[in-house]
């Protein structure tokens, strides 16, 4: 179930766009910071604030990749590995994160603590390799730089 | 005028249509997969392309409008490489298990490859792997063959309604899923079984037993369910129905089916079939010989009319047998048995709640076109759930809503809750004031139309002002108005009338209710109809005080005409009803039972009583395709051949008359013909050949039916009194008002389940997988204050009987009913329901039975 907070805040989204249907994607964000990651709850519980047919709004988010369809840590890496990045040695990166916290792409540390994901490009190679810790920012990264970024992450 | 040229070939269009339509209309082929005549154009798969002169690109001609002056090719060299190119894409995922998919021969991809697809691929990664899925009774789905038209999806929800299904993820990823993303848990109607161009998804009847092109036979007949009478094909091989297909284009469901129509054919194949007449010898019912049993029967019919006379004999025809089964079945009671005793259970709701509306607005009331429901601007919905009753009729107020129109409830009706429904939902019993309410708002809006006087001056007794109603019913007023306010403004409007506002305490009430609003916002009437031929049997005669044409056996007129025609007098007393029929079986005065088609010891409300009334009989007749409660108990039982195994006509609700066409052998006699056979034996010959030699008669006798024939009929379905009106009205409105709601307490429900029709679903093992077991459906708020849980079993109580069920909790129940369908042995909800009347419309009245709960078990 949503939090009345979410309610209103998915009734505003709703009032801005024309058709329910627009306001799916908004509303699948709130419904994933509320349920954590996209539950089959998640998605009906906005599928009946938005009167949009679940199915419907199910295949708008797998759509996306963005929408976590599955459980995630507490905080999701993202971290590029494309061109630029991989050039600079992203993929040692990817090693480290591996043997240092155990952290496979696409998977989470047994402790629940972080999910990493590979992205494709974050616009960041003038500054790569580059990653996002959840909404935060991180670039010119090195082992070293990384070990200390995640620690400030529990 | 708009004129094109396609391939060198000049067209004129009298309305703008997309190139696709204008070449079709050419009888110019151009390829398509995506594009489906039913749905909203799409133009996603890009195999339309063609090439318009002064368009620098190729264009999809699916959703190109044609344009005058426009010079378009279709076949040329460069259309067809990429058509070549579009098709090499498909076929990256595609499994290419042809051999194996049960498409194959009728697959779009196939043909359209064949035609101009590539003959090896390039591609030479993995393809990806979707498991199989075989969690739906009745469908398959195979997602690896699917090419992502969505043709199946804007089918379940732009036309269906449904929306179950949608695309999933993304790029060669995605694929159809229904939610759960396993079962589909959905209305099971397969019209995406229709819709899907390739094996993607399929029905799983019959599943690899059959290629497309062994089936050839194909018989185009009428569904043997529900009243709305949609044409289907029976496609067979070797005798046996292997799928049930709808048609684009015919009346009334135009290529879509519901779930009984498409998947409940199976029942025509049971092996549970009667196959010999069965005798019953000490006790114990014992294979006959056809000679013996029909002989056996003249011969005790023969001695009991003579030794009690012909009122001690009745019968109960069948609202699933034809037209001219009924015809011959009332003609033998009333000319070889001398009596008007004979009725049917169209008796339990539709026959006097149609009796009941046509004698205030005339024959032909209720006889409103189906389609015409889409063209309302407001639906009201009163007494069930159409889209479960009637589902075909329930996609025309889908579709209605979708374009538009206001859709109008007075409880929930679930197979609607998405069409944003004004819903008014009356506390339990307070639905006849609520109906007093609106009718007191709309005649204070819209004031007296002045035409009926009768209605008229009923109208003027009503008073219920808005506080009142909301009070009473609790509603809230503002809803009520609203709820006015959209009737009132309607200028199509159109009345819904299910079979709960009819078997109601005040029954007949709720109805001039109900014809007051039709009447005061000029609405057309839809009552629905569970059986296939509930407007045919009622029509035939088959009621104690009607004759064929549904004319009154009073009017001496009608009655001399059939004297005339039959060569006999006929009974001037009107006969018994069915209810009649039981009690004066159990008061001794009935002697013989002759039960055509029905069953009635499942089908009658306290079905202990019915069939305690039933075991006084000394004759009981039962004539069916399978062993019933009823035949158990018979002295005598006649296999008869099934719907697909004879030919003869139905009625529809809309009273369209169709045709019913044999579309399998079966060895044995059509229900008409056992009859005959009975009526010969007892000296009255029938020289009846065929059910059209029956139904030349009827169009001889009866005035309803006069100058038809099958030919005329096959064209399109017709109604019988070219829409006239032949009865006028015949004044006096009788009504039975009630008293106010009790308060407290549980009552029983009628649950008229989509999946299920009466005892028939059972032997279709396709919808019972769907919906297995009877359950008690009770509301969340009757479950949390009883501590009862999901899958606990109850007693449920009345005063007649017990059942023990399975809880379901379900949210679109009442909080003060429990509800349980009447299809699975033994579990029937009548057999809790006591049978009181309502004395208007003689029906039963199905709210007032009390019933308790208590757990018993997990
Ligand atoms: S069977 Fe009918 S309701 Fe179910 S997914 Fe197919 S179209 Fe939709
Ligand atoms: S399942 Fe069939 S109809 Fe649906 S998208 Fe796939 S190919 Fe098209
Ligand atoms: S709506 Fe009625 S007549 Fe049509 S397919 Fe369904 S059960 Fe048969
Ligand atoms: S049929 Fe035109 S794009 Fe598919």
């Amino acid at each position: 179930m949503f939090s009345e907070a979410a309610v209103r805040e998915i009734q505003e989204i709703r009032a801005k766009y024309p058709t329910a249907r627009a306001a799916l994607l908004p509303a699948i964000y709130v419904a994933q910071r509320e349920f954590g990651w996209l539950t089959p709850e998640a998605y009906e519980a906005v599928s009946d604030l938005l009167g949009v047919p679940k199915a419907i709004a199910r295949g708008v988010g797998t759509f996306y990749a963005m929408y976590k369809q599955k459980p995630m840590g507490r905080h999701v890496v993202q971290l590029c590995t494309n061109v630029s990045c991989m050039i600079l040695g992203a993929e040692r990166l990817v090693d480290f994160l591996k043997s240092r916290f155990g952290l496979e792409p696409g998977g989470t540390t047994p402790d629940g603590r972080f999910s990493l994901v590979i992205m494709e490009c974050i616009g960041a190679c003038g500054t790569a390799p580059a990653m996002l810790v959840n909404d935060d920012f991180y670039e010119n990264l090195t082992e070293k730089s990384i070990e200390d970024i995640l620690g400030k992450y529990d | 005028m708009i004129t094109v040229t396609i391939n060198g070939k000049e067209i004129r269009l009298e309305k703008p249509v997309t190139v696709l339509e204008a070449a079709r209309s050419a009888g110019i082929k151009i390829p398509t997969l995506c594009y489906h005549e039913q749905l909203e154009k799409y133009g996603g798969c890009r195999l339309c392309l063609v090439e318009v002169e002064k368009m620098p690109r190729l264009q999809t001609a699916c959703t190109l409008m044609a344009a005058d002056g426009m010079v378009v090719r279709t076949e040329t060299e460069a259309i067809a490489d990429v058509r070549r190119g579009v098709l090499e894409f498909l076929l990256i995922n595609h499994p290419l298990d042809c051999p194996y998919c049960d498409k194959a021969g009728e697959c779009e991809l196939q043909d359209l490859v064949e035609k101009y697809g590539p003959t090896t691929g390039r591609f030479k990664e993995k393809k990806r792997k979707v498991p199989e899925s075989l969690e739906d009774p009745v469908l398959v789905r195979n997602m690896e063959r699917c090419v992502v038209c969505t043709r199946c999806v804007r089918m379940c929800e732009g036309v269906q309604g449904a929306a179950a299904i949608g695309v999933i993820n993304r790029g060669g990823h995605s694929h159809i899923e229904p939610f759960s993303g396993g079962r589909f848990d959905c209305e099971y109607c397969g019209n995406c079984v229709s819709a899907c161009p390739v094996g993607a998804i399929m029905s799983r009847l019959h599943r690899h037993s059959y290629r497309p092109w062994q089936l050839v036979s194909e018989t185009v007949t009428i569904c043997p369910y529900c009243g709305v009478g949609c044409t289907l094909v029976a496609q067979v091989r070797d005798d046996v129905i292997k799928r049930v297909v709808p048609r684009i284009g015919t009346p009334v469901n135009n290529g879509l089916l519901c779930s009984r129509g498409r998947f409940g054919y199976e029942f025509v194949g049971s092996k549970e079939r009667l196959i010999t007449p069965l005798i019953k010898k000490n006790g114990v019912l014992e294979q006959s010989t056809w000679e013996e049993a029909i002989g056996f029967v003249a011969r005790r019919l023969g001695e009991i009319k003579s030794k009690f006379g012909s009122d001690a004999i009745a019968g109960i025809a069948s609202p699933r047998c034809t037209n001219e089964d009924n015809y011959v079945f009332q003609k033998f009671m009333r000319v070889v048995l001398g009596t008007n005793n004979i009725d049917s259970t169209a008796r339990t709701g539709y026959a006097g709640a149609q009796a009941f509306l046509e004698n205030i607005f005339g024959q032909g009331a209720t006889a409103n076109l189906i389609p015409g429901l889409v063209n309302a601007d407001a639906v009201l919905i009163a007494g069930g759930d159409p889209t479960a009753v009637n589902p075909i009729l329930g996609l025309q107020i889908r579709s209605c809503a979708r374009k538009g129109g206001n859709i109008l409830t007075i409880g929930h009706v679930k197979g609607v809750r998405h069409y944003s429904p004004t819903e008014l939902k009356p506390g339990i019993h307070a639905e006849t004031a609520l109906l007093e309410g609106i009718v007191t708002a709309l005649r204070e809006r819209k004031g007296l139309p002045g035409s009926i006087q009768a209605l008229e001056s009923k109208i003027k007794e009503i008073h219920r002002p808005a506080d009142d109603t909301a009070r009473t019913c609790g509603v809230t007023e503002k809803a009520l108005a609203s709820f006015v306010e959209a009737l009132s403004t309607a200028s199509t409007p159109a009345v819904v009338i299910g079979k709960e506002v009819i078997q109601s305490a005040g029954g007949s009430y709720n109805l001039l209710l109900l014809s007051a609003i039709s009447y005061l916002v000029n609405a057309r009437i839809h009552l629905l109809s569970e059986r296939a031929n509930e407007q045919g049997v009622v029509d035939m005669g088959c009621a104690p005080d009607l004759l064929p044409g549904s004319r009154p056996l009073s009017y001496v007129e009608f009655r001399r005409r059939y004297e005339a025609a039959w060569k006999v007098p006929l009974p001037e007393k009107p006969g018994m009803t069915i209810f009649d029929m039981i009690d004066a079986a159990k008061a001794g005065s009935l002697r013989a039972l002759y039960v055509m088609g029905e069953n009635p010891v499942f089908n009658l409300p306290n079905a202990k009583g019915v069939e305690a009334a039933l075991r006084g009989l000394e004759l009981l007749v039962v004539q069916d395709i399978f062993m019933t409660e009823t035949a158990r108990m018979a002295d005598v039982v006649f296999p008869a051949l099934s719907w697909a195994e004879r030919e003869g006509t139905f009625t529809n609700m809309e009273r369209r008359l169709q045709i019913l066409r044999k579309a399998v052998n079966r060895e044995g006699m059509e229900d008409w013909r056992i009859v005959a056979e009975i009526s010969g034996n007892m000296g009255v010959k029938m020289h009846f050949s065929s059910a059209e030699d029956i139904f030349a008669e009827i169009t001889r006798v009866s005035p309803l039916h006069r100058d038809l024939s099958y030919e005329e009929i096959a064209k399109s379905g017709i109604y019988p009194y070219k829409g006239e009106p032949l009865r006028g009205v015949t004044g006096d409105i009788k009504i039975e008002k009630t008293t106010a709601g009790d308060g407290g307490g549980l009552f029983l429900g009628v649950e008229r389940p989509l999946f299920h029709s009466g005892t028939l679903s059972r032997r279709a093992p396709g919808l019972v997988k769907i919906y297995e077991t009877a359950v008690a459906r009770i509301s969340p708020a009757t479950a949390a204050a009883r501590s009862l849980k999901e899958g606990d079993v109850v007693r449920v109580s009345s005063a007649v009987g017990s059942l023990e069920l399975p809880v379901a909790i379900d949210l679109s129940v009442r909080d003060a009913v429990v509800m349980i369908t009447n299809n699975f042995e033994g579990r029937g909800a009548l057999s809790l329901m006591e049978l009181v009347l309502e004395p208007i419309l003689r029906a039963p009245i199905a709210d007032k039975t009390a019933v308790t709960i208590e757990k018993v078990g997990r």
